[in-house]
């Protein structure tokens, strides 16, 4: 997030685009909810499903899956022709705007009212809320990043920001939300293929040296790893021999779960690290059991970038360790032996080699709510909101993009669109949630959402069960019918492994940050 | 009447922690003020509103019940002799609430009764408001109490006035720090009753509310207008300190089985789906309308006197706006 948290309480525009903040970000929702309630802030919602968000929104923009690079062009074009841009942000702080008007140019409203299916008018009323306020805020999620256009859209989104100068101010800018307490944590931590910690490139001499010299060893290896879908690609075509999983469970939570399956079972040595024994665990050749959040202390990265301690509450279960101590002993028996002490040794090392966590030591950790990075130095108070004066790169370089449409669109035999999603009371493969007999309770198991007209064709009725097939597979779930779905859309939930949702789902990438689509396109029957 | 000196109370828990384990509030690092076990040196004499009600000391978030195995099953109770300091006269209220429902129709709960029986109160009077959103005296009670207390505290500075209100709390009375005070005293005490009654903005008009309920004015486009903002989090039946209901399941333990029960909420959709998947209650509005009619409505044709007892802390903890201070303004508004 450019923004911080707290700073959704100032704001006065929301653009809600590809979020279901309110089952995935609540506490995030809550400060829009009372942002709108109590300071008559105004609400933009777009998304193709009548989220609960959606209810309280001053317009609610449904536009078709996979047309928000049209969605958000279509919006730049009106604030050109009407002059809301903002004249001196673009000339003081951005380059490339030629190539921004030429390609917004095209995405007249009568196209964009074609692609997406948003009308005129509410386009209109869209674009003049959004850039004449003075604090906007973009707020996406997964419903951005998740497709084969995923690096265009996220690179619209930032057009459209600048575009209106809405970013490196208090309360506007650009807030994709994170969708787990330290997943921002662990790509700072260079969990990636490209970077070490800080976003520093594997590629880059001076960085490895720094890394070289603090690990001790003589070189590394500056090539440029492989993603998660390359790497289970890589495993079926037998490219890849060994997988060390942590933390994940890639078998209920990747695309097209049949062929993870097959790549996994291909490998010569899978390790599953995890705190319980997941479906991916059991196709495991080792399993190693960690312990929980609970059981260990540590630093999370939240999705404000802020670092904040976390204290070992009780002792590790019995058999079970911390993933740090895990680390190090598998890094010792492979030959380089790892000695940090504790958690405290090795964010020392983050602070001497990561240039933007430099001054978020553990001494300021243990007497603080944290504190969000950049952060240079020990003096340095932290930073709530990015680009302040000028951005991370020197000038902000508009990128505009043209809309391609989704990888796998309805046809004849498959007419309609399947997504899927997460619901509030489970979270991801269920790993955890699951257990949980309450959280289980409200949503015990996976449920086809489907217009009710839709429903009617078809002869369903609320809870009658449908044999949903794409060309990956085929899955079985009752019908809840709901007119928050738009017709020939319906939506599933990935948190059930027994109703494995992602045995349909396409494993269609975005070229440039190798993520997955999903969204495909399924056949309903009943049975 | 005694008097407790305020520089005195720690040395009294401490005296009193050796016979029984003492509860009092106290914040660790800043943080939330909390019902805890006395530990020296975090309690700082600032007894405030605790986020949580003392409910989780006779009725905790989770406990077990029984244990079983195949062969045997046995009653699990797990109650010792503990002293509650400075609840507030609202709380005291509360737990008299709960006894009632926790022994109502001759059902004995018997795990919240066993604790219940060997808890000794020392209950401190608000001479001012603890927050802005108290509003005891407009959910018709008082900020101090008449009875049900063993001993009651009124803050005049440097000392507390202490009176008892049972025979436990002469027994407590007599102990060595609490000390004779003097003549005008009494007529101290008055005046700090008085002013505390009136020191008290907040009324957000339950009376009024209460009326409304009963002639069943608010529609479901009401409630689920309402609804629209609440995000299901559960907060605020988790705070509230007459609110009972639970959830129970069986985990495994040595050898056998253990049953427990945790705090549930009525909030939840599970809560009331029934097993074929009929949901009484189908919207969240429609349980935010139970949850509601529940405390202003119903508690009353049963108990007689409303489930509010105007602590306010559902106001405290509600991220949207939902807690009873705003239902009751909404409620006053249609």
């Amino acid at each position: 997030m450019t923004n911080s948290i707290q700073e959704f309480e100032e704001a006065e525009v929301f653009f809600v685009i590809g979020s279901n903040t309110t089952e995935q970000h609540p506490m995030i929702a809550t400060r829009v909810i009372e942002a709108v309630r109590k300071k008559n802030a105004k609400l933009i919602v777009a998304d193709p499903r009548e989220i609960k968000l959606a209810k309280l929104a001053t317009l609610h923009l449904k536009h078709r899956i996979g047309s928000d690079v049209a969605l958000l062009n279509g919006l730049m074009h009106i604030i050109l022709e009407e002059g809301w841009e903002a004249k001196d942000f673009i000339k003081a702080r951005t380059e490339n705007f030629e190539q921004l008007k030429g390609i917004v140019a095209k995405y007249t409203p009568e196209k964009v009212t074609k692609i997406t299916g948003v009308d005129r008018d509410s386009l209109r009323k869209a674009a003049e809320i959004y850039a004449k306020a003075k604090r906007s805020m973009i707020v996406y999620a997964m419903g951005i990043t998740q497709h084969i256009a995923g690096t265009d859209n996220v690179k619209s989104c930032a057009n459209l920001a600048m575009l209106t100068g809405h970013v490196g101010h208090p309360s506007t800018g650009v807030n994709p939300l994170r969708g787990q307490n330290n997943v921002q944590g662990a790509c700072d931590m260079g969990a990636l293929p490209n970077v070490y910690s800080g976003y520093q490139p594997v590629t880059d001499p001076k960085a490895k040296e720094v890394f070289a010299k603090e690990w001790g060893v003589s070189d590394l290896n500056g090539k440029v790893g492989l993603t998660l879908t390359e790497m289970i690609d890589g495993a079926e075509r037998g490219d890849i021999k060994a997988l060390y999983i942590m933390g994940e469970n890639p078998l209920v939570s990747n695309p097209d779960a049949r062929h993870v399956a097959r790549a996994l079972r291909k490998l010569d040595l899978l390790v599953v690290q995890d705190i319980f024994f997941t479906e991916t665990g059991r196709l495991a050749h080792v399993v190693l059991p960690a312990a929980s959040f609970a059981e260990k202390m540590g630093t999370y990265t939240n999705t404000e970038r802020r670092v904040q301690l976390s204290r070992e509450a009780i002792p590790p279960l019995e058999g079970t360790l911390p993933d740090w101590k895990i680390i190090c002993e598998v890094c010792s028996r492979a030959g380089y032996p790892m000695n940090y002490n504790s958690p405290i040794d090795i964010l020392d090392e983050i602070n001497r080699v990561t240039p933007s966590y430099a001054g978020i030591t553990y001494g300021r950790l243990k007497h603080s709510w944290g504190l969000s990075w950049p952060c240079p130095n020990e003096d340095h108070p932290g930073t709530p909101f990015l680009h302040k004066d000028k951005f991370a790169r020197g000038a902000g370089a508009f990128d505009a993009r043209e809309y391609i449409p989704p990888a796998e669109p309805p046809d004849e035999e498959y007419p309609f669109t399947l997504i899927t999603g997460r619901v509030g009371f489970q979270f991801h493969t269920g790993t955890m949630t699951r257990k949980a007999s309450i959280l289980e309770r409200e949503a015990p198991n996976a449920v086809l959402e489907m217009n009710p007209r839709d429903a009617r064709r078809l002869k369903l009725i609320d809870g009658g069960t449908v044999a949903v097939e794409s060309r990956r597979g085929e899955v079985h779930l009752p019908v809840a019918v709901t007119s928050d779905i738009p017709e020939t859309v319906v939506f599933s939930t990935f948190h059930y492994s027994e109703k494995n949702i992602n045995e349909l789902t396409v494993c269609a990438i975005d070229p440039v940050a190798k993520i997955p689509e999903f969204t495909c396109a399924v056949s309903i029957r009943r049975i | 009447m005694k008097r407790l000196k305020k520089d005195n109370v720690v040395s009294f828990l401490k005296e009193m922690n050796k016979k029984e384990k003492v509860f009092c509030p106290q914040s660790v690092d800043g943080r939330d003020l909390m019902f805890m076990p006395l530990e020296e040196g975090v309690y700082t004499g600032n007894i405030g509103k605790t986020t949580i009600s003392a409910k989780t000391v006779l009725f905790p978030q989770t406990e077990e019940i029984l244990s079983f195995t195949e062969k045997s099953i046995s009653k699990t109770i797990d109650a010792s002799k503990t002293l509650l300091f400075g609840i507030r006269p609202c709380e005291m209220k509360a737990i008299q609430f709960v006894d009632q429902f926790m022994t109502r129709d001759n059902f004995i709960d018997p795990h919240y009764q066993s604790r219940r029986e060997k808890v000794t109160t020392i209950a401190i009077a608000c001479h001012e408001p603890p927050s802005d959103t108290c509003f005891c005296v407009d959910a018709g009670g008082m900020p101090y109490l008449e009875n049900g207390y063993d001993v009651q505290l009124f803050d005049a500075g440097d000392y507390y006035m202490a009176l008892s209100g049972s025979e436990h709390g002469e027994e407590i009375l007599a102990n060595k720090y609490f000390e004779k005070g003097d003549e005008e005293d009494k007529e101290r005490l008055e005046e700090i009753k008085n002013k505390a009654l009136h020191s008290q903005k907040n009324s957000p008009g339950m009376q009024k509310a209460i009326e409304i309920l009963r002639e069943n004015k608010p529609d479901e486009a009401f409630w689920e207008g309402l609804a629209d903002r609440c995000i299901n989090c559960g907060g605020c039946v988790y705070v509230c300190p007459t609110c009972t209901c639970f959830n129970v399941y069986d985990l495994p333990s040595q050898g056998g089985h253990i049953r427990c029960r945790s705090w549930d909420a009525c909030v939840h959709a599970g809560f009331t789906r029934e097993t074929s998947g009929h949901n009484p209650r189908p919207t969240q509005g429609s349980r935010l309308a139970r949850r509601h009619e529940h405390k202003l409505k119903f508690d009353i044709v049963n108990f007689k006197e409303s489930g509010c007892v105007g602590c306010g802390r559902c106001s405290d903890t509600c991220p949207v706006g939902l807690g009873a201070i705003e239902i009751i303004q909404e409620l006053n508004a249609l």
